[in-house]
């Protein structure tokens, strides 16, 4: 069953335009990765996903309804963008305030212990640090226990072991069958933990698929040893070659063709080996700029 | 029902915030009180001056609290990535409406209460059980007006500017509503407009406990300020959000 449906969704700011017409779909379970650089349109996606913000035109569908409305926002968990919370709260109370807002919540001690933040049950909000706020950030999109969860950045301004504690838990809430949307800016993050992988552009979707298809569509790999260079065009390659030092390198989507080739054309070569490029690689190609 | 659950659970975070600060709770809890003693302890000689004066500044310090503390606290809120948040969760703005009104009223009833105690340990107060029971209801039913004039400012003004504005309306209409000087009092020009404020016709409800206001018609003004003002205030509410959430 599809959790959240949008249908050429547009929206604009003033002149600018964010989203230029996006359709999505996703169903229950799936653990999407939204990526894209700053500005590309993912924050005002989430934002649409969560009533926050009125499309110019489009549908939006969240878990059978408008997300503007606040019974079917009883199905969706979300963590607050900053760290701007209540000071003169303690941990427990602000999570009991959310929890109580949810037909079933999650029990608070194990959805704090689980992130790490166990032992801060009774701290006021006011004293954390940082990387705490950021964990209690994230305790309240999960104490809801919600069929949909949209986290924004989740690991940013975390430590390693806390990272890594997120990480278990959206695998675990993927095991559950909940659907769990976040927005990213790490590459290896979407690849380990998504099934899905929605890459954003400009306002456009220009990647939506598994992150393995991520990586076949778009990565190049190269093919690098030491000898002499050949013409790959004449064994109708698609590829670039360099010399330099006279090691060479063939940058090719296609190795296996390249190697035929390379013992075809008689070359004097050693050393051989194939590189693959990162998925970075691959999503720098894809956007023409940074992650 | 399911929204009488979330104006409680709003409610009773917005109460635990405000205990938690006490530095900030007990003077405007205690203020209106000391008032109180300074300006109406030296008139209040006889049983009918101490019952008007006490209930003139039961009405100072409902509305003291509901306009000046609780409704601007929304100026400084709306601008907070917090309240961004709080529009993810599943309750609507009138639920945090109705939380936010119900602790300023409950707040507004503390500073009465405070005024009451001051009044009847050092005045010649003459009122009977009925008439103490009408007071609580009458000083809570006439904070309505205010809680929604103070969020009315705070959605129409920006932080900075909403306490002033707040704080000058508070003491302005306070005056020629004839709560700190009785109505007579007041100066000729103010008398023309004194009758038509909504801190007279909240002044004259409470003074009709003591036999001189005219109740009726006063619920009747604050009931049509209670309309001006929800509506004020939510399109307050409505422009901020175009503003905000585009």
């Amino acid at each position: 069953m599809n959790v959240v449906t949008l249908r050429n969704v547009r929206k604009s700011y003033g002149a600018s335009v964010a989203l230029k017409g996006i359709s999505l779909e996703i169903d229950d379970g799936e653990i999407v990765a939204l990526l894209g650089p700053n500005g590309a349109g993912k924050t005002t996606t989430l934002e649409i996903l969560l009533g926050l913000r009125r499309l110019d035109a489009g549908a939006v569908v969240v878990c059978g309804g408008s997300p503007s409305d606040a019974v079917v926002r009883t199905a969706i968990g979300a963590t607050p963008q900053a760290s701007d919370f209540p000071e003169m709260l303690r941990v427990r109370e602000l999570l009991a305030f959310v929890a109580a807002q949810y037909p079933a919540p999650a029990d608070l001690g194990s959805t704090l212990s689980a992130l790490g933040i166990g032992a801060l049950a009774d701290r006021y909000v006011g004293g954390l640090s940082g990387g705490q706020r950021r964990s209690l950030a994230l305790a309240l999109a999960f104490i809801g226990n919600p069929r949909l969860m949209v986290l924004d950045e989740p690991t940013t301004g975390l430590d390693v072991d806390t990272r890594r504690l997120v990480w278990k838990q959206i695998a675990l809430a993927s095991q559950e069958r909940r659907t769990i949307l976040f927005a990213t800016h790490h590459l290896e993050e979407a690849e380990m933990l998504a099934t899905r992988v929605v890459v954003i552009n400009c306002g456009e979707i220009a990647f939506d698929g598994t992150p393995a298809a991520l990586r076949q569509c778009y990565a190049t790999r190269r093919l690098v040893y030491v000898g002499d260079p050949f013409d790959p065009s004449s064994y109708g390659l698609d590829a670039r070659v360099t010399v330099q030092a006279g090691t060479v390198t063939v940058t090719t989507p296609d190795t296996d063709a390249a190697i035929r080739a390379l013992v075809a054309a008689q070359v004097r070569f050693t050393s051989l080996h194939v590189v693959a490029d990162s998925l970075e690689t691959a999503f720098l190609a894809m956007t023409g700029g940074s992650p | 029902m399911r929204s009488l659950g979330l104006i409680d659970i709003y409610a009773r975070l917005m109460f635990l915030e405000l205990f938690r600060t006490p530095a900030y709770v007990v003077p405007t809890v205690v203020f209106p009180a000391l008032f109180f003693a300074m300006f109406a302890l030296p008139w209040a000689r006889t049983p009918g001056l101490a019952d008007t004066e006490m209930l003139s500044f039961v009405a100072i310090a409902v509305i003291g609290v509901t306009l000046f503390q609780f409704g601007v606290g929304v100026a400084a809120e709306r601008a907070r990535p917090w309240e961004r948040y709080l529009r993810t969760l599943p309750a609507n703005v009138a639920i945090r409406f109705a939380a936010r009104s119900l602790c300023a009223l409950l707040f507004g009833a503390l500073a009465g209460a405070c005024v009451v105690v001051v009044a009847r340990l050092f005045s010649p107060i003459d009122l009977n059980g009925p008439q103490w029971a009408l007071l609580a209801l009458y000083a809570v039913l006439g904070g309505i007006p205010f809680v929604l004039f103070g969020i009315t400012i705070g959605y129409w003004s920006n932080a900075r500017a909403a306490v002033a504005i707040a704080n000058l309306c508070y003491m302005l209409l306070a005056f020629a509503g004839g709560l700190w000087v009785p109505p007579a009092f007041l100066p000729a020009p103010i008398t023309l407009v004194s009758p038509y404020l909504p801190t007279r016709a909240f002044g004259e409800l409470l003074w009709s406990i003591a036999g001189a206001g005219h109740a009726s018609a006063s619920l009747v003004v604050l009931a049509a300020y209670t309309a001006l003002f929800t509506t004020l205030a939510a399109v307050g509410y409505r422009r901020d959000e175009q503003a905000r959430y585009v």
